[in-house]
């Protein structure tokens, strides 16, 4: 599958939304958003525009034909806004044109007046305000304030990471054609099919049955097409209301400026460690910058809440997080869900700690890592872990000790440049921490010709899920993968279907396709039996496509079982349900089992910092990472590849610029993501050996997202390399862009 | 009304000229394997081959960025997209990237085949780096790259022994399944086609690489007429003529960067080119046009003028005069051009014995992107060592790209610790940045210090180590 995909990648054949032939009379959608951060509507002129050559139609809020709502947590966000604004961006009035092009000019000839009211874009100011999303949550294990004071060594500061921007090649987009009776058809390039259905139907006033959603494959998600509806809700409908198709294309710069992001985060960090560098006590405060609404953001901070002690075991810790609310667009999903905010902060602790120690960084770090036995802050304990195998197994292959040596070497001989080495381990919990949303369908069919459909609420964006569906279909059924094709996600064929993410698209839609082909496989197996004459299906098994009595093939293929039993009238059709096992959270007393296992790796980068220019490069990489035993390696691998080089461009080069207004300032032109040159030149990845998982399909591990957080380690080598030069200065903030390692090593001093 | 081959067919249109590539292959032509990911020429995504016929008969090709192409500069060539490879069986390049996992979501892929296409149809040579370097302006967001670059890997290798020189080479190429065999043909077909007539109109927009323009103000440009400059072949050249490099104004930076010519007489030149954008954009952008857009980053020109550059300027009626790059920019994108007049060519002193040129920028990312600061020096030495004629150019720092005054009072001093300090002393009094995306005042000023320290000292310490 995953060949023939690529076969058609590289052809450019693959079908993107915007790739589909254009219905005949397909109308274009663009919306007017507030220029303003935050006030009052006081006028919307819309005149000028319904009057522009093309123009259509223009849609205010009294328009929307069913409930002005596309808040994902909260009933919060209203598609087009009512009588106030709350950020930069937001959607006021849809602009439905012949052509983009009109619809563009004609967007720009929407006029509005607003009050102007005051703004927050700081999270921190918003927390001191109690402006907040949800409660502020607090989890304390332990005593820590007594522990402090045990400490030999306590560090504590003030630190931030930036917001990231997803840039998924393809931008937002959808195109929705009309049907008969009041239905509609919508192709979009979505990650949440069941949400997002339930939200057409909601802001049409139609019933879901009404409504299908159907999703080929996206062009990249990383999370950024999984709670906010707008773009897809939008074109529908004005198709609804028109009769016609509509399609609605975000720019590169629309997407920039008006999409959530991954959340920047602020943090107040103290951590107090015996005189060996073991942690005794670790006390941290997380201000998500939220956005102006709730959206998913809730459950991202929940996560970087549950992630906050690292892959280190504490055993006094107090979490503190908040969801703050301000006005920028509300930020959302992106690949690790608030893990790497949770994380940066307990491996920027720890580094400082272990300097005020005077012991390597390195060495505190393995000190201290999770093993059997451990219990993690929210009461849940671990029975194995692998942690430690996967440092040790990194250590065994490039000898970290060495390394290290190589480093300090490398720097007393040199003064124009400056090495800096990072060990980063991650620990990452698997499941969604709402428990409500581990569940999946998936509905096989097999035709009277042998081929064979598999349809399941999992999005293909890239990261190799239906490679997976169809290999598990095929393992399980015992036929060659090319009689597999996995079928687009479509909300007609499975309802409710979870978002795909958490890194659980083939987990959970891996078992439940696992379930359907063992639910056809009980009723074709006593046919075969009955068709051969055999007594018993218990010796009936089915491989390479060969029906085997015993070891001994038989002269039945499937093709010729599968036409027998369609004549013999069995079902062959089969829909199964998966829902993750003992998985439970009890948010008053932040205590449970939230994820079903946890996927581990330790990796190592090394930079090399210019130090007149402040500029420096990626050197090498390696990582040992945990997967269980993969399913199909190449994608696996790829997984790790781009989600290391994508936390990279998090932790160093992704910026993003605001103008004292709020207004964000970075293009396409200044947005820069890795490139081809960015990548360290030596880049190793092991796959951990011998890892069982019984907590996945065929053993599998979830591998989408925790590789991310290696990209930490960008931050912490050039760090390490900074702190060559000077440690008499605070550490920068993440991303740590050439512009801030210059001026951490030549700027001026700042206010403290 | 234009004429140009797209893939196997010759097509003839009444689009206005100023539509991009993008939207006629995507919008017109209903070809949608040519994707469109940012419409800024920032992400490759768009990436197709055009070819153009040359004088020998021969085609040459060049990956460019489609969105930022007029289709008026493509007629009478030949646009490859990535349909035109036909795909059945798949090329070299496509079975590559296949074979290596090297795409997830497939959305950048078409761009980085055509890309790698064109590296192999083009690139002097055939090595590793040139092939990364041809994937400069392919962006992409799901591999990490690794994989992309295993493939390019065993490109290299299985290219090793194709004849890539001269004539032979398209063949070469057909054989070894890089290119279908129907690309033998199009040297014949094009020499079919209308040519055009290579005469402007003194009237309309100048459209050189387009690189600029079609980032700034696309809209418009399709509504307003144009005249493109490649037409101008005879403004196609780099030759020296005594101690003169001379480059005709219709150059592209890519084609300057691989001269024979710049690569004997002035090689730090073509070597700090490739710090400009990418190969998708060198190859459609020109020298000139950098000039002329006089933004007060631009690359080649701080290179430029730091090496002295005389600009020829051709008036409508083909009189021409002669104005020294650093009077030309009058004030925030302003130059001293008149209506109708073009630049033909920038005539750059070669360096005389004793004479160094260095160019240094720094950017967020280190390849394409916009500095934050660049900066680049002259400087001639007298036999004793000491300073002779020293010219150091600045960009980012102003409103305009402009030289460092004031640096004659250094002319015969030693090129010493003092002296150093002092000349980086007076850099940074001519430095008056802003705060802007590309980095705040206080780093730019500091960064220019640090950056004419490293163009002084990396003089010195060539000279140590003679
Ligand atoms: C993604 C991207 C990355 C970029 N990166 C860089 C970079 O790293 N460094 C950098 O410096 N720039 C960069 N640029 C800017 C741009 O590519 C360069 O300035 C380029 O050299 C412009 O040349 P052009 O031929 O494309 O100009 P055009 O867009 O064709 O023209 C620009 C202006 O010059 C005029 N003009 C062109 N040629 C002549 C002539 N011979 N005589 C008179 N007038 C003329 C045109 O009329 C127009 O006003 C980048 C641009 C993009 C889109
Ligand atoms: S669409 Fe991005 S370079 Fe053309
Ligand atoms: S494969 Fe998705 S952008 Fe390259």
């Amino acid at each position: 599958m995953k060949q023939e995909v690529m076969a058609m990648h590289v052809r450019g054949a693959s079908q993107f939304v915007d790739d589909m032939p254009t219905p005949a009379g397909c109308l274009h959608a663009v919306l007017y958003t507030s220029p303003i951060a935050r006030g009052r509507i006081r006028s919307l002129d819309i005149t000028q525009a319904q009057a522009a050559p093309g123009v259509v139609a223009v849609y205010t809020h009294k328009d929307v034909p069913g409930l002005n709502q596309v808040g994902h947590i909260f009933k919060d966000q209203p598609l087009l806004a009512i009588d106030a604004v709350e950020y930069i961006g937001q959607p006021i009035a849809l602009v439905v044109a012949e052509s983009n092009r009109a619809a563009h000019r004609a967007a720009k000839l929407v006029h509005a007046e607003f009050e102007k009211l005051d703004a927050v874009f700081d999270p921190r100011e918003a927390a001191a305000r109690g402006m907040l999303h949800g409660k502020k949550r607090v989890l304390v294990n332990g005593d820590p304030d007594a522990a402090f004071a045990r400490c030999a060594h306590v560090v504590q500061g003030k630190l931030g990471s930036g917001p990231q921007e997803h840039f998924y090649f393809e931008t937002q987009r959808a195109l929705a054609c009309p049907g008969e009776h009041d239905t509609m058809k919508v192709y979009a390039s979505a990650q949440a099919p069941g949400a997002f259905h339930h939200h057409l139907a909601e802001v049409l006033g139609i019933p879901q049955s009404k409504v299908e959603l159907d999703i080929r494959r996206l062009g990249g998600g990383f999370g950024g097409k999984e709670s906010t509806a707008v773009w897809i809700v939008a074109p529908a409908m004005a198709a609804f209301l028109l009769k016609r198709p509509c399609k609605l294309v975000l720019e590169r710069n629309e997407d920039i400026a008006t999409t959530g992001k991954r959340h920047a985060y602020q943090y107040d960090y103290k951590l107090g460690v015996d005189s060996e560098g073991r942690i005794l006590a670790y006390d941290v405060t997380l201000y998500q910058h939220a956005g102006a609404c709730a959206d998913i953001s809730p459950a991202v901070l929940g996560r970087s809440f549950l992630h906050a002690s690292g892959s280190y075991r504490i055993p006094n810790i107090r979490i503190t997080g908040m969801s703050c609310r301000t006005n920028i667009p509300p930020n959302n999903a992106f690949r690790g869900f608030g893990v790497p905010q949770g994380t940066f902060a307990i491996e920027a602790a720890l580094t400082r700690a272990a300097e005020v120690a005077g012991i390597d960084v390195a060495v505190v770090k393995r000190r201290n890592l999770l093993q059997a036995g451990d219990t993690l802050p929210y009461g849940m304990k671990l029975d194995w872990t692998n942690a430690i195998r996967c440092w040790d197994t990194l250590d065994t292959q490039v000898d970290l000790a060495a390394r290290r040596q190589a480093v300090t070497d490398y720097n007393r001989t040199h003064t124009d440049t400056q090495r800096g080495l990072a060990v980063v381990p991650v620990c990452f919990g698997i499941s969604f921490a709402q428990t409500a949303l581990n569940q999946a369908s998936s509905l096989v069919h097999i035709y009277v010709d042998g081929s064979v459909s598999v349809s399941t609420g999992a999005v293909e964006m890239g990261q190799g899920v239906n490679t997976k569906l169809q290999i598990i279909a095929a393992r399980t059924l015992g036929i060659p993968e090319d009689f597999v094709r996995v079928d687009s996600t479509n909300t007609s064929r499975i309802p409710n279907a979870s978002p795909t993410s958490a890194s659980t698209g083939a987990d959970l839609n891996g078992m439940a396709t696992r379930q359907a082909c063992e639910d056809l496989l009980g009723r074709l197996k006593p046919f075969a039996a009955q068709h051969l004459r055999h007594p018993t299906a218990d010796d009936v098994t089915i491989r390479g496509g060969v029906v085997f009595l015993g070891d001994q093939p038989t002269d039945l293929h499937w093709e010729a079982l599968v036409k027998a039993a369609q004549w013999a009238r069995v079902d062959l059709g089969a829909h199964a349900f998966y829902a993750t096992p003992n998985l439970h959270y009890d948010l008053e007393t932040e205590r449970g089992r939230p994820f079903a296992y946890y996927s581990y790796g330790t990796s190592i980068t090394e930079v090399q910092l210019d130090v007149l220019r402040g500029t420096y490069a990626m050197l090498a990489f390696d990582v040992v990472h945990d997967i269980g035993r993969s399913l199909t390696e190449a994608v696996d691998r790829g997984q790790i590849e781009g989600g290391v080089i994508q936390g990279m461009g998090w932790a160093t080069l992704e910026q993003i610029h605001y103008a004292p207004d709020g207004r964000v300032l970075t293009g396409v032109n200044a947005y820069k993501i890795p490139d081809i040159k960015f990548v360290p030149p030596h880049f190793g990845v092991a796959l951990l050996p011998d890892s069982d998982n019984p907590f996945a399909v065929y053993n599998s591990k979830a591998v989408g997202e925790p590789p991310f957080v290696h990209g930490l380690g960008a931050y912490f080598a050039v760090l390490d390399a900074l702190r060559a030069v000077r440690t008499d200065r605070p550490l920068p903030d993440l991303p740590v862009t050439p512009e801030r390692a210059f001026l951490y090593l030549h700027g001026p001093d700042l206010p403290t | 009304m234009l004429s140009f081959i797209v893939n196997q067919q010759v097509v003839r249109t009444d689009q206005h000229p100023g539509m991009v590539l993008l939207e006629f292959l995507r919008d017109v032509r209903c070809l949608s394997g040519t994707k469109e990911a940012c419409r800024e020429g920032e992400c490759g995504a768009c990436t197709v081959l055009v070819g153009r016929l040359q004088a020998n008969g021969r085609v040459t090709y060049k990956a460019v960025a489609s969105c930022l192409l007029p289709i008026g500069d493509v007629d009478g060539g030949h646009v490859v997209s990535v349909e035109g490879l036909l795909g059945a069986p798949l090329t070299l390049v496509q079975q590559l990237i296949v074979d290596h996992t090297a795409s997830q979501c497939g959305f950048c892929t078409p761009g980085v085949v055509l890309s790698l296409t064109g590296f192999a149809l083009t690139s002097p040579t055939l090595s590793y780096t040139d092939a990364i370097d041809a994937l400069d302006g392919n962006i992409c967001r799901c591999t990490g790259y690794v994989a992309i670059r295993n493939a390019v890997q065993q490109l290299v290798n299985q290219l090793a022994t194709t004849d890539h020189t001269g004539a032979g080479r398209l063949a070469a190429l057909v054989a070894a399944g890089v290119v279908p065999a129907y690309f033998q043909t199009i040297p014949q077909q094009l020499a079919a086609l209308p040519q055009p007539s290579g005469k402007l109109d003194p009237n309309a927009v100048l459209v050189a690489g387009g690189t600029d323009l079609f980032v700034q103000r696309p809209e418009a440009l399709m509504e307003t007429p144009l005249a493109f400059l490649s037409q101008r072949r005879d403004l196609d050249y780099v030759r020296v003529e005594g101690q003169v490099l001379r480059v005709g104004g219709g150059v592209t930076l890519e084609d300057f960067r691989r001269s024979e010519t710049v690569l004997q007489h002035f090689p730090a030149l073509a070597r700090d080119m490739l710090l400009h954008s990418s190969t998708i954009l060198r190859n459609q952008a020109t020298l000139a046009g950098n000039i002329v857009n006089a933004s007060p980053i631009g690359d080649a020109t701080i290179m430029l003028l730091a090496a002295d550059t005389t600009l020829v300027l051709e008036a409508a009626d083909g009189t021409t005069r002669e104005v020294k790059l650093d009077r030309f920019f009058l004030a925030y994108k302003q130059v001293d051009l008149r209506k109708g007049e073009l630049i033909r060519e920038m005539a750059i002193p070669l360096l005389p014995p004793g004479g160094r040129y260095r160019f240094e920028k720094v950017s967020n990312r280190v390849t394409l992107d916009i500095a934050a600061v660049n900066t680049a020096m002259r400087l001639v030495q007298a036999p004793d060592g000491t300073i002779a004629d020293l010219r150091i150019s600045a960009g980012g720092v102003g409103p305009m790209p402009f030289m460092i005054h004031g640096l004659q009072v250094f002319t015969g001093r030693a090129l010493d610790a003092p002296t150093v300090d002092a000349i980086v002393q007076v850099a940074a009094s001519a430095a008056k940045p802003i705060d802007d995306v590309r980095g705040s005042a206080v780093y730019k000023r500091l960064l220019l210090r640090n950056l004419v320290r490293a163009l002084l000292t990396s003089a010195v310490a060539e000279e140590v180590a003679r």
